[in-house]
């Protein structure tokens, strides 16, 4: 018994130490680099402590960062709105039996799986006026449309439109997944009882898929925080800042501006609300604790 | 089957088809562009039918691209064996053995999965600077364990508890050591769940762009970044942008086919079985 201790506690130290060394200590360099005014341009920063608690006084009073706040807010309220949704219609959709549905379920992923960086080249080829197929149609059509990514006015939706098509796909694949292991008795037992497919839908199906739409819409908000290829690639964070999200304003502050203390600080804030997010999963998911 | 509900059935399928081309059409366009010259490339309405050129392709293999594109595969490999050499024991002990302080361990793992990657690439950019890893392959294979370590771990460990004890327990008794039970028997057992989660470390290494464009300039360039900089320094070449782009997202597809089963998996970190 002794010896079966050891050999596990071997096999897990080797990731724990691991995870420690790259995960911990740089996370706690990240907080100790926010109490610093650290600035590239100015080595002597790097270790002064003499302000604090400076860094988080400015985010108090940075309006940009405000404005970022905003901007990240309808980013998430859009995109995890508009993926559960489609998400949801198109698993329900797809939920039947043939082989020409099976094969369409393996093509709509498509999207989610393509790197970020090729999702992004795809729409900025969408949204450029002299190739894209899109504007193209719109002239022929007669229609006077603006290039969406330097319109003010668009370009957030424009952003908003191709995150949404990158990830739909993950909502559809959960809830499908979810539709998989949904107990089919009840399902007969209400057409015995001449429940109408609306009906069933109304009242059995999407009750069922409450826990999982509200998991998936967890995973997609947590990486809303994220977004970064498409922002960088279409917009970078323009025109003037109407797509500059929180995180794409703190890589500005950090590797634009070169000033890494100060964007230590906003990190800390977007580390914390992930670590929140993650913990509602935890909570939601039960996970964790062994299901087997 | 009633005709309504098959004339039903059949609306639904027309429905899912044209959705299907409706949002594969992006994807497509950029595939056929890469085949496409330049002056094709601008004309429109586009003709069907045109006449395919490779020099997209062959110029991107003239080009700094190629070594890019190899290192891209040297670090995603790298980071995946570092990964499951690393991981694998321990998802097998977290599967027969309950670890102290358990769910702490949860979601921390689950957390620095999650985390936005500046939070990582701030600290990780300071100390490399000293360390002498920035631009290095070395220092992509490390930030790249931040996330794919977690990943093997949570990937593996289902697999672990679906295996019966009594394998393992049977080779003891037969003299094997702990060691040789779980490299003799119970690591062959999980090849396919190995195979799986080495694709989709190697995917998640593939497809990073952040880290790469923060921590590497030159040498270490990898793929994705490089394909970036046909925008900047050499005009718009889209042609070759689209080339580049294809390049990059083919491997990626042919993988993600093979473990479509393990994706919803891979993608929350392990949190929800797909």
């Amino acid at each position: 018994m002794r010896r079966q201790h050891r050999f596990f506690v071997w096999c897990v130290a080797p990731s724990l130490a691991v995870l420690a060394l790259i995960t911990l200590l740089p996370s706690l360099y990240l907080l100790v680099t926010s109490f610093t005014q650290l600035n590239l341009t100015r080595p002597e920063t790097q270790w002064d402590f003499s302000q604090p608690f400076e860094s988080y006084r400015q985010i108090l009073a940075d309006s940009r960062l405000h404005h970022s706040l905003w901007v990240q807010a309808k980013l998430s309220f859009w995109t995890v709105l508009l993926q559960v949704l489609i998400g949801l219609l198109l698993a329900l959709l797809l939920n039947m039996r043939s082989g020409l549905i099976e094969a369409l379920r393996t093509v709509f992923l498509i999207p989610m799986v393509l790197p970020p960086i090729v999702v992004a080249i795809i729409w900025k080829v969408i949204y450029t006026p002299d190739i894209s197929p899109m504007h193209g149609i719109f002239r022929a059509i007669g229609w006077n449309v603006p290039a969406l990514i330097t319109d003010p006015n668009w370009a957030l939706t424009a952003i908003i439109i191709a995150d949404t098509w990158e990830w739909f796909p993950f909502t559809m694949l959960m809830v499908l997944a979810a539709l998989q292991m949904m107990p089919q008795e009840i399902l007969d037992a209400a057409k015995v009882d001449g429940a109408t497919p609306l009906q069933l839908t109304f009242y059995i199906t999407l009750p069922f898929l409450q826990g999982v739409l509200l998991v998936a819409g967890l995973f997609r908000l947590i990486d809303s925080i994220k977004a970064f290829p498409l922002i960088f690639i279409l917009t970078d964070g323009g025109p003037g800042n109407v797509t500059e999200v929180t995180n794409y304003y703190s890589y500005l502050q950090a590797f634009n501006f070169s000033f890494l203390g100060f964007s230590s600080a906003i990190t800390i804030a977007l580390l914390a609300a992930s670590v929140a997010l993650s913990w509602l999963i935890v909570r939601v998911v039960g996970w964790g604790v062994r299901v087997d | 089957m009633s005709t309504r509900t098959r004339t039903n059935r059949f609306l639904l399928q027309a429905l899912a088809v044209t959705l299907a081309v409706l949002a594969l059409a992006p994807f497509l366009w950029l595939l056929v562009m890469s085949f496409k010259t330049n002056a094709e490339i601008f004309r429109f309405p586009p003709r069907l039918f045109f006449e395919a050129t490779l020099d997209n392709y062959a110029h991107l293999w003239t080009s700094e691209f190629r070594r890019s594109f190899s290192n891209s595969l040297i670090v995603a490999t790298a980071t995946t064996f570092l990964s499951l050499l690393v991981g694998v024991p321990a998802a097998y002990a977290l599967s027969r053995w309950t670890a102290p302080g358990g769910n702490a361990i949860t979601l921390w793992i689950l957390a620095s999965r999650m985390a936005p990657p500046i939070a990582f690439t701030i600290p990780y950019f300071l100390v490399y600077r000293h360390l002498e890893l920035l631009d290095t392959l070395a220092g992509l294979v490390v930030i790249y364990l931040t996330f794919n370590l977690s990943l093997v771990i949570w990937m593996m460990r289902p697999f672990y508890d679906q295996l019966p004890r009594s394998l393992e327990e049977a080779a003891w008794i037969d003299g094997a050591t702990m060691w040789q039970g779980f490299y003799r028997i119970i690591l062959p057992l999980s090849g396919p769940g190995l195979a799986a989660t080495a694709i989709l470390c190697f995917l998640f290494a593939w497809n990073d762009f952040f880290f790469a464009l923060i921590l590497t300039r030159t040498e270490a360039m990898t793929a994705p970044v490089a394909v970036v900089n046909f925008m900047n320094y050499e005009g718009w070449e889209w042609g070759r942008i689209a080339a580049g782009g294809t390049m990059i997202m083919l491997p990626v597809l042919v993988f993600s086919f093979i473990v479509r089963k393990y994706l919803v998996h891979g993608l929350t970190g392990g949190a929800l079985k797909g």
